[in-house]
């Protein structure tokens, strides 16, 4: 069984690799990676010590996957025509703003697959990393969050 | 886009280092420098150099009182060893006899502490014994203390352990080896040693990606 890492430097080294290609592949750009790779060792660092035992990597999984979500939610406030009609195909007349009234309705999970199918266009299987389930899970969560938004815009 | 490049991982973890020195989260910044006695780890904090390790990383004990003194705000910094590394590569290349770098004693007790400072005072090329050492330090009868000080010196070469030897004129002991304390004896005898002075690719240093 691994030891917790004893410095910032230990947990740097033993995981940074792996985290900054897990931001990767949840933003699938190297500018928004980076500063996922960073909003989630400083995190680590504010929050240590690690958990005990084999939790550590799981750990920093958990921050990583929170802080996507957290950074998702501050770089895209507002959703384009384009995805508007992409959310609700058959209205017309819709405003941005009955949107995101609508989209803030939404539990957390169903929100934040809905926002990274939906309005994002990312495969299943990148939700499903990012909220840590099932591709099947995130399909059933990003259907039941559509008919909840076009019921709440008509 | 190569997700496990060095060089993009370094640039992040460069910013990260920055950040977290803002919010005052870190302590001491590491690197391994190579010279030509091996590989050394090396960390450095405001106060000056906190260790220099013979090896890719310090042993345990070591690594457990870095942590007791500094807390776990220790990261890899090449920035940070930078001095400390230009004037090891000077000292290895026989262009430097004195360390400008301050020696950061911190936590250290106060026997072990006047045992280092005596030590630092020892100059470049001369040898003295345990038990001058000790004499220095204020307690003449302590030399085997003083000689277990200093088997466990936590800033080898800049505190210059390697001078000081055993009373019966034996070299004693030494953290990174007898070889390497034989051949820092030689370069400040100013004789060129086996293997050559200085190493052929100097001080570099060296990133700790895992």
């Amino acid at each position: 069984m691994k030891e917790p890492a004893k410095t910032f430097g230990e947990l740097l080294e033993r995981h940074e690799r792996e985290i900054f290609a897990y931001a990767l592949r949840l933003t699938g750009r190297r500018e928004e990676a980076d500063d996922l790779y960073q909003e989630t060792f400083l995190a680590a660092f504010r929050g240590w010590p690690p958990p005990r035992r084999d939790h550590e990597r799981a750990w920093l999984y958990k921050i990583a996957t929170n802080k996507a979500i957290d950074l998702d939610r501050r770089r895209r406030p507002t959703v384009s025509i384009e995805d508007l009609r992409l959310a609700a195909p058959d209205r017309d007349g819709i405003t941005l703003l009955d949107l995101g009234s609508a989209i803030k309705t939404l539990p957390a999970g169903q929100r934040a697959a809905f926002v990274m199918r939906t309005v994002e266009g990312r495969p299943y299987r990148e939700v499903a990393v990012a909220l840590e389930c099932s591709e099947e899970a995130a399909r059933t969560r990003v259907s039941e969050a559509t008919k909840k938004v076009r019921a709440a815009l008509r | 886009m190569n997700a496990g490049s060095p060089d993009v991982i370094a640039d992040a973890r460069e910013r990260l280092i920055a950040r977290a020195r803002r919010e005052h989260l870190v302590t001491l910044g590491y690197s391994v420098l190579d010279s030509p006695l091996g590989p050394l780890w090396t960390a450095v904090g405001p106060r000056g150099v906190a260790t220099i390790s013979y090896g890719q990383e310090p042993d345990a004990r070591e690594l457990r009182r870095l942590v007791a003194v500094f807390g776990p705000g220790i990261v890899p910094d090449r920035k940070r060893t930078d001095e400390v590394a230009r004037e090891l590569d000077q000292y290895f290349a026989g262009k430097r006899r004195e360390f400008d770098v301050a020696a950061d004693l911190t936590g250290l007790t106060p026997f072990y502490g006047a045992i280092l400072r005596a030590t630092a005072r020892v100059p470049y090329g001369k040898v003295t014994t345990y038990r001058e050492v000790a004499k220095r330090a204020g307690n003449e009868r302590a030399s085997r203390a003083a000689g277990g000080a200093l088997s466990w010196n936590p800033i080898p070469i800049v505190v210059p352990c390697h001078r000081v030897v055993a009373t019966d004129g034996s070299l004693g002991g030494y953290a990174g080896g007898l070889d390497a304390k034989r051949r820092l004896l030689a370069l400040e005898r100013g004789e060129a040693p086996e293997g050559g002075w200085p190493s052929k690719r100097g001080l570099t240093r060296r990133s700790r990606s895992a």
